[in-house]
């Protein structure tokens, strides 16, 4: 789980799922190039995603009243 | 005071008990009469105090475990028993129970047990003579018990994502294992999250704290994968890793769990049961995140396919056109062949219906200077000059003077 709504692991997957389409079905030319669109697309959101992140670490925090918080770690890392 | 007591017991004993009946006579000393109970509390002083605690090894038979939670059994050797008990607060801390007829040795105190008079010995420490002790037989006992329940089954390891996001790690916050985990997750994968749990990782409690922390990230999915573990060690600062809340904390998480219990011999119980088990907290690490250039590799492949495969779409749709013209072409030749052959065939057609075909036949045609047919009698007059057109030209002609003669 992940704050943005689509994780790397998801989004990458769609992008194989769309090649494959590509690669192997017969599409109408413009179902071609919307799906070439949107792969491309999510190529760039990933590669942004890999390309800005920094690690981050968090710790797990149980509350009094069950929930669980991360909340983050100051001067951790390597 | 028990020694004062015994020296005052044996002196006691050599004088007679007086008779008849009570008080003194003549001073001789009274002889001294105990009750049972001071008797059986006297015994046990001599012994406890003439016996300080001892470790004893014998083989183990009878062992039976109270409602109570007490320990009961008899240590014995080919020629002497001994009735033994273990109470409940010390018999919690035993990895399992001894089975019948295993070499333990005991520590512990021997007393008497004044209720019945027993002779017994409180046992406060138990350990099985064999390789590992009571710790292997447990072990052993918890993994058959795993094994029948099938989870040890390779069946049921899931994968592990390929890209996950958020890595929980169970682990000590102090712990050289964290930062071994923090060192290779930045240097391969540093867009990860890394969501640590903090646990004691040995020690009494260590178990319930790891099985704890994973049933956190179990509640919430908070993690993408979870690497539980922690650096090398005894096989004593190991063990948590092998107790049944950890092992069966593992096998019920919904999220997949890497074990990296750095050990060098002896892989835990929770290595066996996690989705992958690795040799240590790096190695953990390395098989949870994948590596920011193969990442990037994969990404630049699936980009080339991307583009590819549109240039060979737009490529079949030219194909495509390029074959429809062309059977557009070849159609509207035979179309325009078998218009051909049609039309040759009115032609034949019309050429049997032409007056020329009666030419050829040997009909002849006059024709006057005008061009028009002379169709009758009427038409021609004497020394009139005409065409007598025939099959393969004209011929000029001239009506003879000689008047008619009769219709």
């Amino acid at each position: 789980m992940s704050e943005s709504p689509q994780t790397l692991e998801a989004r990458i997957a769609a992008v194989e799922a769309i090649v494959a389409r590509l690669e192997s079905d017969r599409l109408e030319l413009e179902e071609a190039l919307r799906l070439f669109e949107a792969g491309v697309g999510q190529l760039r959101e990933v590669e942004r995603v890999i390309r800005a992140a920094e690690l981050r670490v968090e710790r797990l925090i149980a509350e009094a009243d069950g929930s669980v918080v991360a909340e983050p770690v100051d001067g951790a890392g390597p | 005071m028990s020694g004062d007591l015994f020296g005052r017991s044996g002196r006691d004993a050599r004088a007679r008990p007086a008779a008849p009946g009570p008080g003194g006579q003549r001073g001789v000393p009274r002889p001294r009469v105990l009750t049972v109970s001071a008797a059986a509390s006297l015994a046990k002083d001599v012994l406890e105090s003439g016996m300080p605690p001892l470790w004893i090894e014998g083989e183990v038979t009878g062992w039976k475990r109270s409602a109570s939670g007490h320990c009961y059994f008899t240590l014995r050797d080919r020629t002497a028993q001994l009735r033994s008990v273990m109470f409940r607060l010390e018999a919690q801390q035993l990895p399992a129970d001894p089975g019948e007829g295993m070499e333990v040795r005991a520590f512990g105190t021997l007393t008497i047990f004044e209720k019945r008079g027993d002779f017994q010995f409180v046992v406060r420490e138990l350990e099985a003579s064999g390789a590992g002790g009571l710790w292997r037989v447990a072990l052993e006992r918890l993994h058959r018990r795993l094994e029948a329940e099938g989870l040890l089954d390779a069946r049921r390891k899931r994968p592990l994502p390929r890209f996950p996001q958020v890595v929980g790690v169970v682990t000590s916050p102090v712990g050289a294992a964290l930062q071994d985990i923090l060192r290779v997750v930045a240097a391969r994968a540093p867009w990860t999250r890394i969501v640590l749990s903090p646990t004691r990782v040995q020690g009494e409690g260590a178990g319930a704290e790891v099985a704890r922390a994973l049933a956190l990230f179990a509640r919430r999915r908070l993690a993408d994968v979870i690497i539980v573990g922690r650096g090398g060690g005894s096989a004593e600062d190991l063990w948590a890793f092998n107790e049944e809340i950890v092992v069966r904390a593992i096998a019920a998480s919904p999220v997949p769990v890497i074990s990296a219990v750095g050990h060098e011999i002896d892989l835990t119980l929770s290595d066996l049961v996690a989705d992958f088990s690795a040799p240590t907290p790096s190695a953990a690490a390395e098989k949870a995140v994948p590596d920011r250039d193969a990442v990037s590799r994969h990404l630049g492949g699936l980009r080339e396919r991307l583009a590819l495969s549109l240039r060979r779409s737009v490529e079949a749709r030219r194909q495509s056109a390029s074959w429809a013209g062309d059977r557009l072409r070849a159609g509207a030749g035979r179309f325009l062949a078998r218009r051909r052959e049609r039309a040759g065939m009115l032609a034949g057609k019309l050429d049997a219906l032409s007056p020329l075909a009666a030419l050829r036949r040997g009909f002849a045609v006059p024709l006057g200077a005008d061009g028009t047919v002379l169709r009758g009698k009427a038409d021609f007059e004497p020394a009139m000059p005409f065409d007598l057109r025939v099959a393969d030209g004209s011929v000029p002609c001239r009506v003879e003077d000689r008047p008619e003669s009769g219709p």
